[in-house]
C-alpha cells in the first residue's frame, strides 16, 4: 500500500519517514555492545534493517524492521555459570543490559542459528526462548513455518497446503517437497535441525587470544585503567607462552556503561610477549581512550600473533649477545616511535640493485635493516653521488658554450649559478625491462630514453648534480634544445 | 694556660672533618659550573680526524653531549642554496661516533615542504653504512625533539636530529638527555640559527670551491669551510672563531686542512676557466 493510498483510508495517520542508515548505525552499535559476550558477533543477514530501500524482496516474508543480531556463545556461557544455568544467565543478563538501554528485544538461544532465529520471532511464551540442549527439535516443531526463513511465496503456498506448523513438515518426504519448492524448504529445515552447518560470519575476525575483566563497579580514573590492562596483559601473556606465539597487534575495547565501545590498538614489528614492553607501549595510546560515564568491561585481544622466536631473555655478557641487545632495545624504541609517528614514519634504508638513481634507495620495516655490507656495494659501483636527492628532479634554465657540453650557468629558483667546474657526463639509461609508468612495454629494437649526468661546482662552490633529459633535439626554430633539470645536492 | 699562637697548625681533628667537606663542595661546584673534562665526567670523546681541530677540542668530540651543525651562507655573502656540505660534515661526525659504538644510528628530520630531500644512502656510504640508520620522519618539531630523547634514553650509536627550530629548553633536554646515557646528539640545520647556550661545539660548515688538477675544469676534492663557533670545555683558540679549510679525500676517506694560501691560487686559477661565450 502506498502512502496516498493509506493517509486516504486514515487521514490521522502518524507517519514516520524511515531511517535506514540511523537503523543500520543503531544495529552496529549493538553488534559492538554484543562483543563482550561472544567474539562472534554477526548481524542478522535477513534482518530488516539490511533491506535496501525499495527492495521490497529482500525483507523476508513481511518480518521486514525486525533486525537481528546472531550471537555464537559457544564456550562463553561459563562465564556465567555453570553447563545450562550459565547459558541461562547469559541470556537473562543480555536482555537486562539491554533493557536498562530502553531496548526492546526478544532473545532466544538454541542449538542452531535457525531455531533460535525462529524462537526469537515466533516463540508464544517466555519460558520458550531458552530451548535446552537438543530440545530445538520439539521446540520448533510447535512453530508456524515463517520461522524457517522462507521466501514469502513459497510460505504463501504452505499456508495453503495445510502445512501451517514447521513440525508438519517432519514427516513429508523430501524428494517431492525439493521437487515442488526447490532447495530452499529443505536447506532451511535441515539448518535449523542441525543436520547441516550454518557457519556464522563474525563481522570482525575473532581473536585467537582474548582476556576480559568485568567490574563491579564502573571504572573511570586513566591510573585504573592502566591496572587494568596490566593485568589483562599478564594474563594474556600466559596464554601465549602456553601457545608459544608472541603479539604483533593487540587491540583493548572498553565497554563503558552507556553502551558505548572505545578501541585502541597497539603494534608491534615483532612478535612479542615481554609484558613491561607492552605496557609501555600501552601506556603511550591509553591516554587517547575515553572512559565517558564509567567502564564495566575491558577486553584485550591479540587479533595478530606470529609463532616465537624465542630470544632467550638472559645471558652472560658477551660481544655478541651485547650487540643483539642493542639491536633489541633498536626494536623497541622503534614500536614506541612508530606508535606515535606512524610506522611508514619509522623505517631503514634498504639497496635496491638498479642502475636509476631516484630507484637505488627503498623503505623497509624498521625490524629489518638491509645486510652489512649491502649498501657499500651499491655504492662502489656508481660515481659520485649526491648527499640529498631531490625526490621530483626540478627543471632548470641552462645555458652552454656548445650543445654537448656541461652547462656555463644554469637558473633554479631564480638564482644564476656560474658553472666553474663540472664533471660528466655519466650517461644512465632506462631500465627497458621494466614496463613504464603507464604499463606499456617499450617497443623492440629502440634505444631506451637516457640521461646524461653532470656534476657541477657554481662560483660559490656549491656542488650540484644536474642531468639533461636524452639527446639534443632541433627545435622548431632550428636550435638545439634539451630539457635540463636539477637531481640533487652534492657534499 | 697554653697560649696558641697565630702561627701554629690549626689543631688536626677540625681538618679531617674539614677535608671532606671541602672535597664535596669542590665536587659540587664543579658539578654546578660543568666544567669537567671528559674523563671525569666518564665520557667518550672522539676525534674529529683533523689534528688542527682536535687540539682545539677536549681530546676530540664528547660522546654525552650535544652538537650542532648549521649550513653556512656562500662565500659571496647569498643564502646558501642548499645544506650539502654541513650534511656531509655531519655525515662524517656520525661516522666517527659510529665507529666508536657499534649500533644504530637514528636519523630524525622534519621535512620542510616537498622540496625538502631526504639524505641519499649512496653518498652516506662514504661514512658509515647505511643499513645502520633508523630514519625517522616528523611532522612537528615536538615530536622531532621527543624521538630525538626517545633515542637518547635506549643506547643506540648516535641520533641525529635535522631541523630549522631553535628550541632552547629542547635543546637544553637533549643536552641533559646526551649527558646521561653517554650517547651522542647531533642536529644539522639547513640555515643558521641564532645562537644558544646549550650545545657543547657548534660549527657552521659551507661549501667551498674544489680543486683539481690545474688546466682541468673536472670537480676536485670536496671541500668545506668550516668554523667552530662555540666549543665549550674546549682549548681556547687565537682566532675568535676558529675557521678551518676542510678537504674531503672520497679515495681515503680522511678530512685534512687546505693551507690557505693554496687555496687563493686556486681562484685564480678557476677565473681561466670560466668563459664568456656562451650557447643558449
Amino acid at each position: 500500500m502506498r502512502l496516498a493510498d493509506a493517509r486516504a483510508l486514515l487521514p490521522d495517520l502518524l507517519t514516520i519517514p524511515g531511517e535506514p542508515q540511523a537503523d543500520r548505525r543503531l544495529i552496529e552499535t549493538l553488534a559492538n555492545w554484543c562483543d563482550r559476550y561472544t567474539p562472534w558477533v554477526a548481524i542478522d543477514p535477513l534482518g530488516g534493517a539490511l533491506a535496501e530501500e525499495g527492495s521490497e524482496a529482500c525483507s523476508v516474508g513481511g518480518f521486514g524492521g525486525d533486525a537481528g543480531l546472531l550471537l555464537d556463545v559457544t564456550g562463553c556461557a561459563h562465564l556465567f555459570g555453570q553447563g545450562e544455568a550459565g547459558e541461562r544467565a547469559l541470556l537473562a543478563d543480555l536482555t537486562e543490559r539491554l533493557a536498562r538501554h530502553d531496548l526492546t528485544c526478544r532473545a532466544a538461544m538454541a542449538d542452531t542459528a535457525g531455531a533460535a532465529w525462529a524462537l526469537a520471532r515466533f516463540a508464544e511464551r517466555q519460558a520458550d526462548l531458552f530451548c535446552p540442549p537438543r530440545g530445538h527439535r520439539e521446540a520448533l516443531a510447535k512453530l508456524p513455518v515463517e520461522g524457517l526463513r522462507l521466501d514469502a511465496p513459497i510460505v504463501e503456498t504452505f499456508l495453503k497446503l495445510g502445512l501451517r506448523r514447521i513440525g508438519d513438515l517432519y514427516p513429508l518426504p523430501r524428494a517431492p517437497l525439493a521437487r515442488r519448492f526447490g532447495d530452499q524448504p529443505l536447506t532451511r529445515l535441515d539448518q535449523a535441525l542441525g543436520t547441516i552447518a550454518e557457519p556464522i560470519e563474525p563481522r570482525r575476525t575473532p581473536p585467537a587470544f582474548r582476556t576480559r575483566l568485568a567490574f563491579v563497579e564502573p571504572i573511570g580514573r586513566t591510573e585504573d585503567i592502566a591496572a587494568a590492562t596490566s593485568r589483562l596483559l599478564a594474563a594474556l601473556c600466559r596464554q601465549f607462552e602456553q601457545a608459544g606465539v608472541g603479539a604483533r597487534r593487540l587491540e583493548i575495547a572498553l565497554y563503558r556503561v552507556d553502551g558505548s565501545v572505545d578501541r585502541t590498538a597497539i603494534g608491534t614489528s615483532r612478535p612479542n610477549r615481554d609484558n613491561p614492553k607492552l605496557m609501555k607501549l600501552f601506556e603511550e595510546k591509553l591516554g587517547e581512550l575515553d572512559a565517558g560515564f564509567g567502564v564495566e568491561l575491558m577486553i584485550l585481544a591479540a587479533p595478530e600473533v606470529e609463532a616465537w622466536d624465542g630470544t632467550q631473555d638472559q645471558l652472560p655478557d658477551s660481544g655478541a649477545i651485547a650487540a643483539s641487545a642493542g639491536e633489541e632495545a633498536t626494536i623497541d624504541l622503534a614500536d614506541r616511535l612508530a606508535l606515535r609517528l606512524g610506522a611508514e614514519n619509522v623505517v631503514r634504508l634498504l639497496p635496491r640493485d638498479s642502475h636509476l638513481p631516484e630507484r637505488v634507495q627503498t623503505m623497509g620495516a624498521a625490524a629489518e635493516p638491509a645486510p652489512a655490507s649491502a649498501w657499500s656495494r651499491v655504492a662502489g659501483l656508481k660515481g659520485a653521488r649526491p648527499t640529498r636527492l631531490l625526490q621530483r628532479p626540478e627543471p632548470v634554465d641552462v645555458m652552454a658554450h656548445v650543445p654537448d657540453d656541461p652547462p656555463s650557468i644554469f637558473h633554479w629558483r631564480q638564482h644564476a649559478h656560474r658553472i666553474v667546474r663540472a664533471e660528466g657526463p655519466e650517461r644512465i639509461a632506462d631500465e627497458w625491462w621494466r614496463p613504464r609508468p603507464d604499463g606499456s612495454r617499450p617497443p623492440a629494437n629502440t634505444l631506451p630514453p637516457y640521461r646524461d649526468y653532470y656534476r657541477v661546482e657554481d662560483d660559490d662552490g656549491g656542488r650540484f648534480w644536474l642531468f639533461r633529459d636524452g639527446p639534443y633535439r632541433m627545435a622548431a626554430n632550428g636550435r638545439p634544445t634539451a630539457r635540463w633539470f636539477l637531481h640533487g645536492f652534492c657534499a | 694556660m697554653p697560649v696558641i699562637s697565630p702561627s701554629a697548625p690549626a689543631p688536626l681533628p677540625a681538618n679531617d672533618l674539614a677535608a671532606p667537606v671541602a672535597a664535596d663542595l669542590r665536587e659540587k661546584v664543579r658539578r654546578l659550573e660543568r666544567a669537567h673534562s671528559a674523563e671525569r665526567a666518564g665520557q667518550q670523546a672522539v676525534t674529529v680526524g683533523v689534528p688542527a681541530i682536535d687540539a682545539l677540542l677536549p681530546g676530540g668530540l664528547l660522546t654525552g653531549a650535544l652538537h650542532e651543525i648549521e649550513a653556512g651562507p656562500a662565500p659571496s655573502g647569498r643564502v646558501a642554496p642548499h645544506d650539502g656540505a654541513a650534511l656531509g660534515f655531519a655525515a662524517h661526525l656520525l661516522g666517527r661516533f659510529g665507529a666508536l659504538r657499534a649500533g644504530t644510528l637514528l636519523w630524525c628530520r622534519r621535512p620542510f615542504g616537498a622540496s625538502d630531500s631526504p639524505p641519499y644512502a649512496p653518498a652516506l656510504a662514504a661514512w658509515f653504512d647505511p643499513a645502520r640508520l633508523l630514519m625517522v620522519t616528523v611532522r612537528r618539531d615536538e615530536d622531532l625533539f621527543w624521538a630525538m630523547e626517545e633515542g637518547l634514553r635506549s643506547g643506540l650509536a648516535a641520533v641525529l636530529g635535522e631541523t630549522r627550530a631553535t628550541d632552547l629548553t629542547a635543546g637544553r633536554r637533549l643536552s641533559l638527555a646526551a649527558e646521561k646515557s653517554g650517547v651522542p646528539a647531533l642536529l644539522l640545520r639547513s640555515q643558521p640559527a641564532p645562537p644558544q647556550s646549550v650545545c657543547t661545539t657548534r660549527w657552521r660548515v659551507a661549501s667551498a670551491r674544489s680543486h683539481s688538477t690545474p688546466g682541468l675544469s673536472d670537480v676536485g676534492a670536496v671541500r668545506w669551510r668550516t668554523e667552530l663557533r662555540r666549543n665549550r670545555f674546549g682549548v681556547p683558540s687565537v682566532a675568535e672563531t676558529p675557521t678551518w679549510l676542510l678537504e674531503w679525500n672520497d679515495e681515503t676517506h680522511c678530512l685534512s686542512v687546505v693551507p690557505q694560501a693554496f687555496h687563493g691560487s686556486a681562484r685564480e686559477s678557476d677565473a681561466q676557466i670560466l668563459g664568456t661565450r656562451l650557447v643558449g
